[in-house]
């Protein structure tokens, strides 16, 4: 394996890789791909301080409205909490293709809850069916809190069923529109009858509320409940398809290769096994191939992370992070719908293009990016510069460039740009670059973060 | 405009030898202005109160459903069944003269009572059950928009609303920093070196075509304001602040079709009439600024504005002296223009309620959006909504 493709492989299936860390690496793939998968073999499960529900049950709720008020706000503040701990989570992770995996399935089974704690469980189960069994994973899907609340499921009731979770498995969780009727959505709601769950967030099958009654589901007929239907959507190689024509546009390229995509369909349908439709994936020669490389619009936390794995970053003010997630168009636990986040091109609009330029500056530089030419050593601009910005800057942060610096050692400032830069650099914008002073890497850096081609990986 | 002289008074002008090919066939298709109706947009978030809002003061079960939270003091009488809440008193001249529109019943079938979810359903104009990724104006931009400035968000992100397939607006809460942002010194010499020569219309080429856009939008917005000051007195608070700029763009005949404001703070699940009181003054008066604003200016004939929240509440008061989340709701338009102002048509009754105890919907706020797409900005409605919808006669 070649620098880059070690380095598009960690884009991929991580937030970048460091210098450092590469130069120790063994370059044989199969070797390289076995460790990323080895890696996350364990799971490190997302924690929270949960304590203040500790011996509050639904009855005192309900009973008491100045309990119910301070277990909402509390749940509010949570839920930001949740946020940090995640970003945080996802900076040097101990499971590094977990968490990626993580993330991807996060805009998959797309969920939003504003209860923390069944919220966490939820997102804990992503990370746990991350790289495993899809049809274990689509099952406990159905089952959680989360979703039965996000979906109507619990409201799913024998005589007064609710279709929205069951069209939305078919639509945006298994198989995609077009591969089933409207009258496989009504009878497989059926089946889903009495999914419920308690106060604790664990799920209840309620008897009563289930209709044992036949259902005629993609043209058989029999008494299904919601395994067997997402066991019959599974027989489907749509699914395997149509899972697999994400994992390309994710992890691949935005722009499908339907014969690439139906190599993918023909492992996963073997066994639906995810590790082994990514094992496939990172081995083939294919995804290291030079359209690939570079070739995909990093999401908002792609951006965010990256940037903190290169250069570690502290954020004094915690709010700071999400009002920059916001601004991006990107909240970790808040999707805009159940659709999730559109990504690719629609992050960029004009707001996003220069708040993304701008922000690598205003984090790690005091909002400075030198314009300091070749040969010049005059800091008159700097200085009047940082004189000008002082108090003013929206954000306080303490980044970490010493810990940069080692990390970056062996590299030339003068090639830097191939390790912070995934795929081409614009001709032109080149020639500019070697017009500037390359006196600090440090300056350097910035001005290759500020650039529309560190958008990219 | 002849396309020289659109080169000329463009703000591109200046940067035109870095724009890459595609972008300039882009923009021969469409060096034209955009004509110069105005749309503005308030969106009142969180759910307003429409019962408390525009009151039916002569109806028994108004009054049995709220004992305590029915306005029963200083309602503004605008018909015999129906009245102002008194923080409206600034718009009752607007009504008189035939310059509002109250569309009643407005909403959806099958009403989702969640905020996120039902804001999400108005702005990209959706079914109750179908996830669109863009908004109703953002599609309008599809169809009819050449620059990010032809839809301007008062805010600092752009909302779902303004997000199209192919084409988003520019959100600004503060036109100078972003002007400021965009003219960073080391952005300018990028885009002076920058070659577009192997760039295509994806990824990397598409990252540099939207800077290029964002700075000229920038540089647009920033020198065609002009910044005197306006003779009109607004309200202090944010609120007004957006309408304020509003009108300022609009006074300086900037070439912005549709603006969004927002207002938010209506979810009054407690203690409403105080929040609520608090809430419609802020509107009505900042409004109320805003119309004598472009009226002096001579813009308001050319300029529509349309209210909404995205549901209304339950007829029902609750035990802590507010109104759960309820459906259909009262709508307004307001414009000089206005076909059939005053009240568009009746309240729907308060009895025949569907079974969470909420009115029910009469009017699709989709005939709303169509008719304001096809009578309005002269758009192909059923392009931008993706269905026929019935035209209203309000314009």
């Amino acid at each position: 394996m070649t620098t880059k493709e070690l380095q598009h492989l960690y884009w991929r299936a991580g937030f970048g890789i460091q210098p450092r860390t590469l130069g120790n690496m063994s370059l044989d793939r199969k070797q390289v791909v076995n460790a990323l998968f080895e890696n996350s073999k364990t799971m490190t499960p997302l924690d929270l301080d949960l304590s203040y529900l500790e011996g509050v049950n639904p009855r005192d709720i309900k009973k008491f409205p100045s309990l119910a008020k301070e277990i909402r706000e509390k749940n509010t503040k949570t839920i930001l909490k949740f946020n940090y701990a995640w970003m945080e989570h996802l900076v040097f992770p101990k499971e590094l293709l977990r968490e990626r995996m993580t993330l991807f399935w996060v805009n998959h089974f797309v969920c939003r809850d504003r209860n923390p704690k069944h919220m966490l469980q939820y997102n804990n189960t992503l990370r746990y069916f991350a790289l495993g069994d899809f049809r274990d994973f689509v099952k406990a899907i159905s089952r959680e809190a989360s979703m039965l609340k996000y979906l109507n499921g619990k409201q799913n009731r024998k005589l007064k069923p609710n279709e929205n979770f069951a069209r939305e498995l078919m639509e945006l969780f298994t198989l995609g529109e077009g591969h089933y009727s409207e009258k496989d959505i009504k009878e497989s709601a059926k089946a889903f009858t009495g999914y419920n769950h308690n106060f604790e967030g664990e799920f209840v099958f309620r008897n009563l509320q289930h209709d044992y009654g036949y259902k005629t589901f993609f043209d058989r007929t029999g008494r299904y409940d919601g395994d067997a239907i997402i066991d019959m959507i599974l027989d489907n190689k749509q699914c395997a398809r149509f899972i697999s024509g994400k994992v390309y546009r994710y992890f691949v390229n935005p722009i499908p290769n339907e014969h690439h995509i139906e190599a993918m369909t023909n492992v996963f349908y073997e066994d639906y096994d995810i590790e082994n439709l990514m094992r496939f994936v990172f081995l083939s020669d294919w995804f290291y191939s030079e359209k690939n490389i570079g070739a995909k619009i990093k999401s908002p936390i792609e951006f965010l992370v990256g940037m903190a794995n290169t250069v570690p970053i502290k954020f004094e003010r915690k709010t700071d992070l999400l009002f920059i997630q916001k601004a991006l168009g990107q909240q970790l636990l808040n999707p805009p719908n159940v659709a999730g986040w559109k990504g690719d091109k629609a992050w960029i609009d004009a707001n996003t293009i220069m708040l993304r330029l701008k922000l690598p500056s205003l984090l790690l530089n005091n909002a400075l990016i030198s314009i300091k030419e070749y040969g010049d050593f005059n800091d008159r601009f700097k200085d009047q510069y940082i004189k000008r910005s002082k108090g003013k800057l929206p954000f306080r942060t303490l980044p970490d460039w010493d810990l940069f610096l080692e990390n970056f050692e062996s590299i030339e400032n003068e090639d830097l740009s191939d390790f912070i830069v995934q795929g081409k650099v614009n001709e032109g914008t080149a020639e500019y670059l070697r017009t500037l002073s390359k006196a600090s890497k440090r300056d350097y850096c910035v001005q290759l973060m500020s650039l529309p081609e560190y958008q990219m990986c | 405009m002849e396309r020289r002289k659109f080169i000329k008074d463009s703000a591109l002008a200046s940067s035109l030898l870095f724009v890459p090919s595609f972008v300039k066939a882009f923009e021969s298709v469409t060096s034209q202005q955009l004509g110069y109706k105005r749309l503005v947009i308030i969106q009142l978030a969180g759910g307003n109160d429409g019962l408390n809002t525009v009151i039916p003061f002569n109806n028994d079960i108004y009054y049995n459903a709220r004992p305590r939270l029915a306005i029963t003091k200083d309602i503004i009488r605008l018909n015999d069944h129906l009245g102002f809440h008194p923080s409206l008193a600034p718009l009752r001249s607007l009504f008189d003269n035939g310059e509002m529109s109250i569309i009643n019943n407005v909403g959806y079938p099958n009403p989702v009572r969640s905020h996120f979810r039902s804001m999400d359903i108005w702005q990209t104009a959706s079914d109750s059950n179908e996830y669109l990724q863009s908004g109703w104006l953002g599609r309008y931009l599809d169809a009819h928009g050449y620059k990010p400035y032809n839809a301007i968000e008062m805010d600092e992100q752009l909302s779902l609303a303004m997000k199209g397939e192919h084409f988003n607006g520019i959100a600004t809460n503060d036109y100078k920093v972003l002007y400021n942002t965009a003219k960073d010194p080391f952005f300018k010499s990028v885009l002076r070196h920058y070659n577009d020569k192997h760039l295509s219309e994806h990824n990397l080429g598409y990252l540099y075509q939207t800077m290029i856009e964002a700075r000229s939008s920038a540089k647009y917005i920033y020198e065609k304001t002009k910044v005197k000051r306006s003779q009109q007195n607004y309200p202090q608070n944010k609120f007004a602040k957006q309408l304020k700029n509003v009108a300022q763009f609009i006074n300086s005949g900037l070439d912005t079709k549709v603006f969004y404001t927002s207002l938010g703070g209506f979810d009054t699940h407690a203690n409403q009439p105080n929040i609520q009181k608090r809430l419609l003054t802020q509107y009505a008066t900042s409004v109320f600024a805003f119309v004598e604003d472009l009226r002096q200016h001579k813009t308001f004939e050319d300029t529509l504005i349309l209210t909404f929240s995205e549901f209304g509440r339950r007829v029902k008061q609750n035990a802590a002296n507010g109104t759960d989340h309820g459906a259909a709701n009262n709508v307004f338009i307001i414009g000089k223009k206005l076909k059939k102002a005053g009240f568009y048509n009746k309240l729907t009754s308060l009895s025949d309620l569907d079974s969470n105890g909420d009115l029910k919907y009469k009017i699709d706020f989709r005939t709303v959006y169509a008719t304001i797409l096809n009578r309005w900005l002269e758009a192909d409605d059923a392009l931008v909504l993706n269905n026929t919808y019935k035209k209203l006669s309000f314009i």
